[in-house]
């Protein structure tokens, strides 16, 4: 009988509070194009659709401290905007109290045509990935529990959980799903090079550039692939171990030996704004960047077979070819999404 | 595989049985109840206590300060073979030793009706795991707070088993560590099916919320089908061993007696 009473009360205050949600939730979808010279979406929006409310709420998770342990942290600490969301400058970042990382930290563009995340690939979701910065110890250090608490006491984010999700709760699914939506609208595909390749206003290449694309197709797209530049395999690229760090890449995911020292083929756009580069950081120029790919890789047992020709390890390169290709990575700069305003914190 | 087989043709002829003298009253049961699932930790033959000294096959004698697992995807098999499935966004649990109110699950809504065997799984099943955040309402936080993230690969530990041992060769007690959870390469999620004791029913009535005593046998993590040898390794978090402990925690549970009232 009492549970009776229980369930009857329950279900009075469900109703009352959903035609107040009713009122406030607001369903402003947001129309999301996929660039023609795109590859497929890989994230699934069906159970997660763009709504104005929601990439608002994400962005003002994306760049609040108070997510982390000491309340300054943030996503976008690290992730700064005219950098491509990279830490530019910044061989590895620090998190809270000073904590040093060990990878360089990866830009935030075109996330939503990816099927894996991280340097190892550790999550294989959008949804998901952002509970590792966050909670890890050296970056955020985050409690999801103590972030549900803070935004219930804070009327700007009890406003946006009603406003961007149809039951309005504040929880760490609405939290997330709100960041996937910052992320995936926080796309990068109006550069030189793009409108090059739709053929649209703005979209010339120098004959040294064209000449660099074709060179980056013969020697780099194998696993630079497609228009958004990774084929989203895990790859040894013979960066000589650093004893120190000894990062072991993919296998910490796998522990299959067929997956030492193997990293993410990272995407190239907006690369010239992205440096250091690698996993690690340990290259300060693009020209050290091709510099390594011509004379400085080092055989291994999960060397990738590309990068070893008969005997030859390395791409062949002359010094002519690498100002080409550079000439051609910088048409990859898109100058639209560095300083798009609705992806800034301020 | 040949057991499950016996169980299944067990269950049949019971259901047939049951059916052929007990449809007078399915007319008459109607509504939901309530159903509770008590998990009840053992070791081998004893009650499991944390802090207290087991010895496994092997010689090695473990000291356990954590135990912790994921329950998820309840179904409620009734003595025809029509079930009854726990809403999704509801049915993950993690039963914790040291938090007693975690080792009693409270099944709401159930619908009135004579169960007679319950599926479950161990951990977050491969479909949860495609929908990402959806559906998972606060359980990142609690599992969180539980120590049952796996932050760095954005997912959860299914089993958390930890604490000290000793053995012929490690003479000092040494810490040992057991998570189970998906990897790279394999999802390490199982699911398990455990008919009740013959003659055993829960009946559940507007009026009657049966408990399901299910005695957990924790020597099988690491001393079960296969041997998990903590001398040779005793960190155990991904890698192909993992899906050997997955394998033997399939074998740990046992429905022990169901009681009604």
């Amino acid at each position: 009988m009492k549970t009776k009473i229980f369930l009857l009360l329950i279900f009075v205050s469900f109703w009352s509070c959903e035609t107040n949600d009713e009122e406030d939730y607001q369903n402003i979808p947001i129309n999301f194009q996929v660039p023609s010279n795109f590859p497929p979406l890989a994230y699934d929006m069906t159970n997660n659709p763009l709504t104005e409310k929601g990439f608002e709420l994400g962005k003002k998770l994306f760049y609040d401290g108070r997510l982390a342990s000491d309340g300054i942290v943030s996503c976008g600490f690290c992730h700064i905007q005219e950098d491509a969301f990279t830490h530019h400058g910044h061989t590895f970042s620090h998190g809270v109290n000073d904590n040093i990382g060990t990878r360089n930290t990866p830009p935030i563009q075109n996330l939503a045509f990816q099927t894996t995340f991280m340097w190892d690939g550790a999550t294989s979701h959008l949804d998901l990935q952002p509970i590792i910065p966050f909670t890890s110890e050296i970056e955020m250090n985050g409690n999801f529990s103590d972030a549900v608490l803070m935004m219930k006491n804070d009327a700007a984010y009890k406003n946006l959980f009603k406003q961007a999700f149809p039951n309005g709760e504040i929880n760490s699914e609405y939290m997330l799903k709100a960041l996937t939506q910052f992320m995936v609208m926080v796309t990068s595909s109006n550069s030189r090079f793009d409108k090059y390749r739709r053929n649209e206003n703005g979209g010339n290449l120098s004959n040294q550039e064209l000449e660099g694309y074709a060179l980056f197709n013969q020697k780099c797209a194998a696993c630079h692939a497609t228009d958004i530049f990774t084929d989203n395999s895990f790859r040894n690229n013979g960066l000589p171990i650093n004893p120190q760090i000894n990062d072991i890449g993919r296998f910490r995911v796998t522990e299959l030996t067929e997956d030492l020292y193997k990293f993410k083929v990272p995407s190239l756009r907006n690369i010239e704004k992205t440096a250091p580069y690698m996993h690690d950081g340990r290259f300060f120029t693009l020209e050290a960047v091709l510099n390594h790919y011509n004379q400085g890789v080092v055989n291994s047992s999960t060397l990738d077979p590309i990068l070893n020709t008969n005997g030859n390890l390395g791409i062949e390169l002359t010094e002519t070819d690498k100002v080409k290709i550079i000439a051609f990575l910088k048409t990859l700069t898109d100058t639209e999404y560095l300083t798009d305003k609705r992806f800034s914190e301020y | 595989m040949k057991l499950q087989l016996k169980n299944f043709v067990a269950v049949m002829a019971m259901a047939i049985a049951f059916t052929s003298c007990s449809s007078d009253d399915d007319t008459t049961i109607t509504g939901e109840g309530n159903l509770k699932l008590e998990f009840d930790n053992v070791y081998g033959s004893a009650d499991f206590a944390i802090g207290t000294n087991y010895t496994n096959s092997n010689g090695e004698v473990l000291n356990v300060s954590r135990i912790k697992y994921i329950i998820s995807n309840v179904v409620l098999i009734k003595a025809d073979g029509s079930t009854y499935t726990v809403p999704k966004n509801e049915s993950y649990f993690i039963v914790d030793e040291l938090t007693s109110s975690s080792t009693l699950i409270n099944l709401a809504n159930v619908p009135a009706a004579d169960y007679k065997a319950i599926k479950f799984g161990i951990g977050v099943d491969k479909e949860q795991w495609e929908l990402g955040a959806d559906g998972q309402g606060d359980f990142l936080a609690i599992a969180q707070n539980a120590q049952m993230m796996w932050s760095w690969s954005a997912g959860y530990k299914f089993l958390n088993f930890e604490g000290t041992f000793t053995s012929a060769t490690v003479a000092d007690a040494t810490e040992y560590k057991v998570h189970t959870g998906q990897t790279g390469t394999d999802y390490n999620y199982a699911e398990v099916t455990l008919n009740f004791e013959e003659g055993d029913v829960a009946q559940v009535r507007t009026t009657v919320t049966p408990q399901i005593h299910i005695m957990t046998d924790l020597q099988h993590i690491t001393d079960g089908t296969n041997k998990i040898n903590l001398s040779e390794q005793a960190t155990v978090m991904g890698g192909s061993k993992l899906a050997l402990v997955t394998n033997n925690i399939t074998n740990m549970f046992e429905v022990h007696h169901v009681h009604n009232d």
